[in-house]
């Protein structure tokens, strides 16, 4: 409502957020996986003289930092540059409240990439004591840096007492705080099994020092495994009302968990199977499968987080299209157009005569042409409701889901959103405006489809 | 219109901080971002051009140019981390609409940035495994990262000029919008300002290349031949001379020819006067600096007297820009007027993790430098 809504056709630009944060997850979790793997298997190798698992561990870095310090560092970035673009109210807030959880968590960041790089560069030229304490240092910033950064996405999930007491650690140690720091920790540690294998698949020629790779990263899988579990169970005991009955009412979720279950049992089963029991097992085609799944799992873990947080995009604070929770009585009141400064200005510009006395005044909405309350109506539709929804076409496109839609029922459902679909915000306008958001609903919905019969015809 | 009309209301959170400390740590993480930065917005090009014209130094010192890179552009989108945190907790009432009326060019900063990276590292790869000339494909690599980031760097000149013009805020967005939801394809090109400040930093970042040139010649270079150094640092002064020209002439365009009234008025005036003239001669101090070592030859101590230099011009322009950046804000909005809600323990806690951050490096540091003078062959 501050700030201007950025129209991506067909998409929608949150959309962008959700492809962005999913090329990241993927490899953020072997960032913090991986390093440990790194600092424990060199410890190891070293202990044990191991030159040919030393050899590798070298190759696995150079791919680990290929993958974690370019690809994952840019695409977390990328986060933030596209939530800003994309959701800045919410974006504001979280900055306001935790700028310096940010500021801290890129202390370790610093100290992440100073120490990969060291780790990777200086092999060979540092003394084996110190190599591990560069790799252990490695290890520890970036887990540092997934507690940090959870404390602030689990916020989003669950704002906890923040509401109230509205202070950084009220913010920071939300119920969401510990089971995801658990589940992401576990999710690191199985990820970066699943990532081990596969470069192991193709670049460990040795089938006995492929054994010990697959033997020895089996443990921090199946430890990763129960993680996962005893996380996802806390997730979901302190997930709110509204997020556990979106997990059960919304179909596409239901089959998502379903998807996710059957994925992750696989990866277990495979995991057991596979590498603990048979190493022998680890061909390229095992670890590509493996693999596969395991980003399945992730992927589809991570849309479930995301989509169970609606309507809300901080639970409780900052609603999916960018308002304020508690500022929606004084938007029905004033108007939503008059509320949002860049939907006030749009207005002022091109009708100054709905205003009085320097405020838009609703019943003069309606006294307008009909094109050009259908016209105000897509204003109020890009910015009230295409946060989740394109126009005529694309993602949940609103033209196909009003297919034969007659006006009444159009109408009852923009004054009521949220009890039509508990997981929708509240309309946030006056009775007005949502009369301008139906007419241009009416004229961007599809026609119900033809040749569906019921028996009338007959 | 009335572009104050599409600035939005305050925060109800304030400021977690007050502002003179959020914009120390946006100065001084911007001073620092620089540094790499610079070298990757100029060193590269300058690398490419090197590698296709030079001789057999030259192409040696393209080759010294580019093998650090990668970690230079790690080290460069860390450091730039800070001063863009600390914009948005600050700035937030121009920097979100700014960046949203330009957003398809913005976000398409990270994929450049991802595929200039990679091709940095493809370059380099080329340098390990086919020696001094890497085939004719990676050198095309190489072309194209280094126009990438100038590009980044366009993209980023836009944002950060938009978000100060406030005042032409109205035309984009109703020129570039469907409905009052802007398109994010708009660019600040028609801001006088833009074309001067990108080059002034593209020719403030050869002087900090041809000072990183000298540093590596005395610090890192070690097992090159002296020919070799001579040749660097003649490189260093006509690349330093070209950067020094370059901002003299674009700094003045910049200044007298785009900076508003107001802007003039109190960069001009008192302590202010001075400040302007410590930052517009800066760049001479290393410029000089070089051109004594060219004549008489370079040591350690003269390249870090040169690089001690450079990072205070860097400064100067930091805190210049800062202030420039404030007054031109000032017509629409203060940015020191937020109400402020301390975040006492969040904030003494990251000074505690920030200083032993620096323990931390420091250490790691040193015990790189035994490890090196230990086993200097390695």
């Amino acid at each position: 409502m501050h700030y201007p809504w950025w129209y991506v056709p067909f998409l929608t630009s949150p959309m962008l957020i959700a492809i962005i944060a999913v090329l990241h997850v993927l490899v953020a979790h072997y960032a913090v996986g991986g390093g440990l793997f790194l600092a424990v298997e060199t410890q190891y190798a070293y202990r044990q003289n191991h030159r040919e698992y030393l050899a590798y561990l070298k190759e696995h870095a150079w791919f680990f930092i290929l993958i974690t310090v370019v690809y994952g560092a840019i695409t977390g970035v990328g986060i933030w540059w596209t939530i800003g673009v994309a959701s800045p109210l919410a974006t504001q807030t979280l900055i306001h409240i935790f700028v310096f959880g940010w500021a801290m968590e890129y202390v370790f960041f610093v100290l992440e990439i100073v120490s990969a790089f060291i780790f990777y560069y200086f092999w060979g030229r540092l003394d084996p004591k110190t190599h591990v304490r560069v790799g252990w240092m490695y290890a520890g910033s970036a887990w540092m840096s997934l507690v940090i950064i959870t404390g602030i996405t689990a916020f989003m999930l669950h704002s906890g007492r923040w509401p109230d007491e509205r202070t950084f650690w009220a913010g920071f140690l939300n119920p969401q705080f510990v089971p995801q720091v658990l589940a992401r920790t576990g999710g690191a540690f199985l990820l970066a099994s699943l990532y081990v294998y596969l470069h192991a698949a193709f670049k460990a020629k040795d089938p006995a020092l492929r054994d010990l790779i697959a033997a020895r990263s089996a443990r921090p899988a199946l430890l990763g495994s129960l993680l996962i579990v005893l996380g996802g169970i806390g997730w979901f005991l302190t997930l709110p009302e509204s997020a556990k009955a979106a997990l059960v009412a919304a179909s596409t979720l239901n089959i998502l968990v379903v998807l996710l279950f059957a994925v992750t049992i696989a990866v277990f089963f495979m995991l057991y199977l596979g590498p603990y029991r048979n190493p022998g097992w680890l061909s390229p085609g095992f670890a590509l499968l493996f693999f596969t799944f395991g980003l399945v799992a992730i992927t589809t873990g991570e849309y479930i987080r995301e989509a169970v947080r609606k309507p809300y995009i901080i639970y409780n604070v900052v609603l999916g299209n960018q308002i304020y929770a508690e500022k929606v009585p004084e938007l029905r009141r004033i108007g939503y157009l008059e509320g949002g400064t860049w939907t006030k200005a749009w207005v002022s510009h091109h009708y100054p005569q709905v205003l009085n006395d320097g405020r838009i005044d609703p019943p003069r909405l309606l006294m307008l042409p009909e094109e050009d309350q259908v016209k105000l109506g897509e204003v109020l539709f890009l910015h009230h409701c295409n946060d989740c929804h394109a126009g005529r076409r694309g993602f949940s496109a609103v033209g196909q889901l009003l297919r034969g839609w007659t006006p009444d029922m159009v109408r009852t459902v923009v004054k009521h959103p949220e009890k039509a679909h508990f997981f929708m915000p509240p309309w946030a306008g006056t009775p007005e405006e949502a009369e301008l958001l139906t007419k241009y609903l009416l004229r961007i919905a599809h026609p119900r489809p033809g040749g569906m019969r019921f028996g009338e015809e007959r | 219109m009335d572009p104050t009309t599409l600035i939005g209301p305050s925060s109800p959170l304030g400021y977690p901080a007050p502002y003179g400390f959020l914009v120390f740590f946006k100065v001084l993480g911007f001073t620092l971002h620089m540094i790499p930065m610079h070298l990757w917005y100029t060193g590269i090009l300058l690398a490419m051009l090197l590698q296709w014209r030079g001789g057999e130094e030259t192409r040696r010192l393209s080759r010294r140019l580019m093998q650090p890179m990668p970690i230079l552009i790690a080290l460069g989108i860390n450091f730039g981390i800070v001063p863009l945190l600390f914009t948005q907790v600050a700035y937030y009432k121009v920097f979100y609409p700014a960046t949203i009326l330009m957003a398809w060019p913005w976000v398409s900063i990270i994929l450049l940035l991802t595929l200039a990276y990679y091709g940095v590292y493809i370059y380099v790869a080329g340098l390990r495994s086919e020696g001094a000339t890497p085939a004719r494909w990676r050198q095309a690599i190489g072309w194209v990262t280094a126009a990438f980031f100038l590009l980044i760097g366009f993209f980023f000149s836009n944002a950060f000029s938009l978000m100060t013009n406030v005042r032409a805020w109205p035309d984009l967005w109703l020129r570039e919008s469907v409905a009052g939801a802007p398109l994010g394809t708009a660019l600040n090109t028609d801001d006088p300002t833009l074309w001067p400040r990108w080059l002034m930093m593209f020719a403030l970042a050869l002087t900090t290349t041809a000072v990183f040139i000298i540093v590596d010649a005395e610090w890192l270079a070690s097992r090159e031949s002296a020919e070799y150094r001579a040749t660097a640092r003649r490189v260093a002064l006509t690349v330093s001379t070209l950067g020094v020209i370059g901002f003299a002439l674009t700094g003045s365009w910049y200044v007298f020819g785009t900076w508003p009234e107001e802007v003039r008025a109190e960069m001009m005036r008192g302590p202010m006067r001075v400040l302007t003239g410590l930052t517009a001669l800066g760049p001479g101090l290393p410029w000089l600096l070089i051109l004594w070592q060219w004549r008489r030859g370079g040591t350690r101590a003269r390249a870090a007297a040169t690089a001690l230099a450079q990072v205070l011009v860097l400064a100067l322009n930091a805190i210049s820009r800062q202030i420039v950046q404030n007054v031109e804000l000032r017509r629409f909005l203060d940015v020191t007027a937020e109400p402020v809600h301390m975040q006492w323990s969040p904030l003494i806690l990251f000074l505690l993790l920030f200083v032993a951050g620096l323990g931390v490096v420091a250490w790691l540091l040193g015990r790189l430098r035994t490890t090196q003078s230990v086993n200097p062959s390695g």
